[in-house]
């Protein structure tokens, strides 16, 4: 699509606002098929797609996996996962058209006879359905792996795509461990890929959410004219989990929060908020944005003081007793990984002088939310007794990304009818509409659809991960010599070296 | 929760609408739009359903009018519904009492469902209502207006009250529009109208005059409902060869709407000739066939939700396409509620 330079389609007609993009002729191929998110997520979302129309009639959908299936087999696998989480309704005549191009490939990464038969198998696709040579490959597994199946692509020369076709590849993070693994794992995969087809999916961060962002602060003239070290005295971005670490022992031991979430999720999160309007919302130039951003996060002399973690205890989450991270199955009783981590980035920039970003994320926290809390100053001066505004804390803007998605503003308002003036926190609310989500696609579905069309992603790209790490690398390094974590009480909000990490500067953290 | 209010007026609509969010602790707020039905008593629960399907999209309040009394013979002339007739101008007690009936059968949506009914304090109205909260008024709050007598003139001051402050208003007539939407009172107050003249008595004599008098806020469904077949022809021309379309043949019923707007549209954008075949016994588009130097590229639809897609040096292909419902063409339509171009230069040929 990207390539048609010389030739309009002359039924794209760009004031056709309504007419939806259907991918062209194409097969996805999943690796870890039979993973937890291929289950919930990305089959459903495949048939979700296919059911709204947004599938061509030729598409074909591989699955690699070890078990013993034929193509059969492997489609009423795929049928199961389909009807138990669709999203919209499961019509025989759409699971139908879609099942004449399921496939399945029995084989291990190392096995080279089973990446010939995958290349087989996607050629018969390309006569039998008509993909025309466009294929995308999903990684659903471990980053460990990418090394490994990356080369065998290359080398069965499934990598590599003819003149008119192509092929693409598709990357959940983590986009590896620290700076040096990530390079080392972008040189693998940009090795055999060329970077335009590499699509790092992070998502936490949905297109959705990104571009909500933008409007709120870009197309509303309201916010903008505060958004800066004038007015604004702190920035808090919380990503909290209420679930521990569940069956993920092997990934997360020795991961750890910062790296599972801050580094991605949260450095994402704090580049939206902190960069400047970006010249369009093209790819490029929002990646531009960020970039800048994040190239002027400084860190803080004294990690010490300005950096927490914790590993959570046993103790109740809500109504449920859970048990503390050391005697989850699979972690050392010894482990030093944290399940909480906060810590404070300042932005070199004169819009954010002088204004702290607090980010924190933590398993086993009170709740599961995600927001980003612009914390503003003070008055600088209240016209009122001290005692009517003892109750009144700073105004605030809320922008609450999961779950319901929306934006809440805190500010200050007289209690009615009350002998003495007095002023109270009330917060105002926009939520994206109560039932919004019912009818919406799922992320996964724009996100796949995404990559079929070959549309420029707002995912980061490598030189946003590069510098992610680089601004992450030097606290994971402090940490290291560090030892235990400080242990918190599930279902709290975190232990309590954090609560003085900010009451030190005199802040607190939100109750979100 | 459905709530009757026989013999009523608008501030106590508003009111009860006003208890009901405090009472549920929610705001009112909340909601993209105001969704105003502008209909007849027989179509309003088809019409409910697919508004309350779409504002699981599109948190909407509805307002439902009722423009005629329900009985057979007063179906609205549709090209204009200017004469009203004097006697009923007259709000008589007896006609009350008969209307108060008719209001419990607003067509509920089921008979479970927890129905309250307010007695009128006072004096007889020219307005009956209802007002559905919750589960059964999708995602937002029905309230419909069954004005008599000299009210049912005054559409647009009737509803005023009642709109949510600041958000856009889209009226909908799901059957027979008026002869010119943009000077209907209630059309007049609306950023956005939708007509459906191939549910409206006489399809192609109601498009005419929609045509006519079209404004570049006036929508009909029967561009919605081409949707998906002008995107899948767009994506087969994606597909290389990238050869010129010399000519185009279309199938289907001859008093299939969609089907001329398509033949208008395709003639426009390939600059080819289009004919037409009709086929008998469907209201529907049956196939739609590209001659290029290569061969046929077709799209067809025998059925009702499959769709076959051949393309020269190619097995025909089967794809899902099933016929679009009201509600989908709906959600549609209040999802982009800026005027169409595309459609604009459809409708003026």
């Amino acid at each position: 699509m990207s390539e048609q330079t010389s030739w309009a389609n002359p039924l794209r007609d760009p004031r056709d606002l309504r007419l939806p993009r259907i991918a062209g002729p194409c097969s996805l191929v999943i690796f870890g098929v039979t993973g937890d998110l291929s289950k919930k997520k990305l089959l459903p979302a495949i048939y979700d797609l296919a059911n709204r129309g947004l599938l061509p009639p030729s598409f074909g959908l591989t699955g690699f996996g070890r078990r013993d299936w034929s193509n059969e087999a492997f489609a009423d696998f795929v049928k199961e996962c389909v009807e138990t989480h669709c999203r919209t309704p499961f019509r025989e005549s759409t699971w139908n058209n879609l099942a004449k191009g399921i496939r399945f490939v029995q084989g291990t990464f190392d096995d080279k006879a089973a990446f010939e038969r995958l290349s087989q198998t996607v050629q018969e696709l390309d006569r039998d359905r008509g993909t025309r040579g466009n294929h995308a490959f999903y990684m659903s597994v471990p980053p460990s792996a990418f090394p490994i199946v990356s080369k065998q692509l290359a080398d069965s020369g499934l990598a590599k795509s003819s003149e008119d076709a192509w092929r693409r590849v598709i990357i959940e993070k983590p986009f590896g461990h620290d700076l040096e693994s990530a390079k080392e794992l972008d040189r693998v995969v940009s090795e055999v890929f060329d970077p335009n087809s590499v699509f790092r999916i992070d998502h936490y961060l949905g297109k959705e959410t990104v571009q909500n962002m933008l409007a709120l602060r870009f197309a509303n003239s309201m916010f903008e004219p505060i958004w800066n070290a004038n007015y604004v005295d702190h920035v808090q971005i919380t990503m909290a989990e209420d679930i521990g670490i569940g069956g993920r022992a092997g990934y997360y031991d020795g991961i750890g929060a910062a790296r599972d979430v801050i580094q991605n999720h949260l450095l994402q999160l704090m580049a939206l908020t902190a960069m400047e309007e970006p010249v369009s919302f093209a790819a490029s130039d929002l990646t531009a944005e960020k970039t800048k951003v994040l190239s002027a996060v400084r860190l803080p002399n004294d990690l010490s003081a300005n950096t927490a973690r914790g590993q959570y205890a046993a103790g109740w989450q809500g109504s449920e007793q859970v048990c503390g991270y050391l005697e989850e199955t699979g972690i050392d009783k010894s482990s030093t990984t944290e399940t909480y981590a906060a810590i404070r980035l300042d932005v070199d920039t004169r819009r954010w002088a002088g204004v702290p970003f607090y980010l924190r994320t933590g398993k086993r926290l009170g709740k599961r939310v995600t927001e980003i809390a612009v914390v503003f100053k003070r008055a600088p001066h209240l016209p009122f007794e001290q005692t009517a505004v003892r109750e009144l804390g700073n105004n605030a803007i809320v922008i609450r990304v999961q779950p319901n998605e929306g934006v809440t503003i805190r500010f200050g308002a007289k209690v009615p009818g009350a002998t003495a003036m007095e002023v109270r926190d009330v917060s105002m609310d926009f939520s994206y509409g109560r039932s919004f989500t019912e009818n919406l696609p799922e992320a996964y579905e724009r996100l796949i659809l995404d990559v079929l069309l070959g549309e420029p992603p707002l995912f980061p790209t490598t030189k946003e991960v590069e510098l992610s790490w680089q601004i992450l690398d030097p606290i994971e390094e402090y940490w290291a010599g560090l030892g235990q974590p400080q242990p918190y009480r599930s279902g709290t909000w975190g232990p309590g070296e954090a609560d003085e990490m900010l009451a030190r500067e005199g802040r607190h953290w939100r109750m979100p | 929760m459905i709530i009757n209010m026989p013999n009523t007026e608008t501030n106590r609509i508003a009111r009860k609408i006003e208890e009901l969010h405090q009472e549920r602790g929610e705001a009112g707020n909340d909601r993209v739009l105001t969704l105003i039905i502008s209909t007849e008593k027989d179509e309003l629960k088809e019409a409910l359903e697919a508004a309350n399907g779409a504002s699981r999209e599109h948190p909407c309040r509805v307002i439902a009018v009722i423009n005629d009394d329900g009985s057979p013979d007063s179906t609205p002339n549709q090209a204009g519904q200017t004469t009203v007739t004097t006697s009923n101008d007259v709000p008589e007690s007896p006609v009350n009492t008969a209307h108060s009936s008719n209001v419990t059968a607003m067509a509920a949506p089921n008979a479970t469902c927890d129905v309250i009914t307010i007695d009128p304090d006072g004096a007889a109205t020219d307005l009956d209502a209802q007002v559905r909260f919750g589960a059964d008024a999708g995602a937002g709050e029905v309230i419909i207006l069954q004005p008599r007598g000299g009210l049912k003139r005054h559409a647009d001051t009737l509803v005023m009250p009642l709109l949510v402050p600041d958000i856009p208003i889209v009226t909908w007539w799901p059957t027979n529009p008026p002869a010119n939407p943009a000077n209907d009172p209630l059309g007049a107050m609306s950023g956005r109208r939708i007509t459906d003249a191939a549910r409206s008595n006489n399809p192609a004599a109601t498009f005419e005059r929609l045509a006519a008098n079209w404004e570049p806020q006036d929508i009909d469904l029967a561009w919605t409902r081409i949707t998906i077949w002008r995107a899948m022809l767009a994506s087969m021309l994606d597909q290389p060869p990238h050869l010129p379309v010399t000519s185009v043949k279309l199938t289907g019923g001859e008093r299939s709407l969609p089907l001329q707007l398509l033949a208008t549209w395709l003639g426009r954008q390939l600059a080819a000739p289009v004919s037409m075949e009709y086929v008998p016994d469907t209201d529907f588009i049956t196939g739609v066939y590209l001659e290029r130097g290569d061969g046929t590229l077709s799209l067809t639809r025998e059925h009702s939700d499959e769709a076959v897609i051949s393309q020269p040096g190619q097995k025909p292909q089967t794809v899902s396409m099933p016929l679009r419902t009201l509600e989908e063409s709906l959600s549609e339509e209040l999802r982009r509620i800026d005027p169409d171009e595309v459609y604009a230069s459809v409708i003026r040929g």
